[in-house]
């Protein structure tokens, strides 16, 4: 995909390429997935693999420079690594506690922008609209 | 000495952000790191990068070698070699 970059330029910027670019974009936000699985179910764990994986997600450390620190081999960091990432999304399966997270903290953002907008006159509408959305946030919980 | 530019995560539990920074590759453990040239805030929708284009072109140049996540970062900012 990087070599696709190259040499583009804007008129050519037609959809493909920015699908590209999103995608690349969401590449990226996979460490955010990752270290929310870490911080939400870490503590489910062993010692051991919440050192490891730890320091994978929170210094951006390669396997390499984990292996050589932890004294196992890369395949070892490796493995651990991936087995990781699998317990940690087989408990989000489960338990989908992110996912409200995430929801109930989009809506409690939206209730923060309504405020933002908050004038005398709009008043009554506001106070209808961050009713609404308390409900949707009980019913999320 | 290799010199790397990573992320390091920074933030409350469940709200991460990261910083952009370069440090020696032997000593990740103990925090220490020469420059910080940058952030990467994922909270904000679309995620915010923001990157010190010199600092950044200067390091790369002097052969600082970014992890896997900062090249695609790099990548999104315009950043090349």
């Amino acid at each position: 995909m990087r070599e696709n970059m190259k040499g583009v330029k804007k008129k050519d910027l037609t959809p493909p390429f920015v699908w590209c670019m999103i995608a690349q974009v969401m590449e990226v936000d996979e460490i955010l997935e990752q270290t929310l699985l870490f911080d939400f179910y870490g503590e489910l764990l062993t010692e051991h693999q919440k050192e490891i994986y730890g320091r994978f997600i929170t210094e951006d450390l390669s396997l390499g420079e984990i292996a050589e620190e932890a004294g196992i081999s890369r395949q070892g960091v490796h493995d651990l690594v991936r087995r990781c990432s699998q317990t940690l999304k087989g408990y989000e399966e489960k338990l989908h506690l992110i996912e409200r997270f995430l929801a109930v903290k989009e809506k409690v953002e939206s209730i923060d922008r309504l405020l933002d907008d908050y004038n005398e006159e709009n008043a009554g509408e506001l106070l209808r609209s961050i009713r609404r959305i308390s409900g949707e946030i009980i019913e999320e919980l | 000495m290799a010199v790397k530019i990573r992320l390091r995560r920074m933030g409350q539990k469940k709200a991460p952000f990261y910083r952009i920074i370069v440090a020696d590759s032997r000593s990740p453990r103990d925090g220490k790191f020469i420059d910080e040239i940058g952030t990467y805030d994922p909270n904000c929708d679309p995620s915010a990068i923001k990157v010190d284009e010199e600092a950044a072109k200067k390091w790369l140049k002097n052969g600082a070698q970014p992890t896997e996540v900062v090249s695609k970062i790099f990548k999104i900012a315009g950043i090349e070699k």
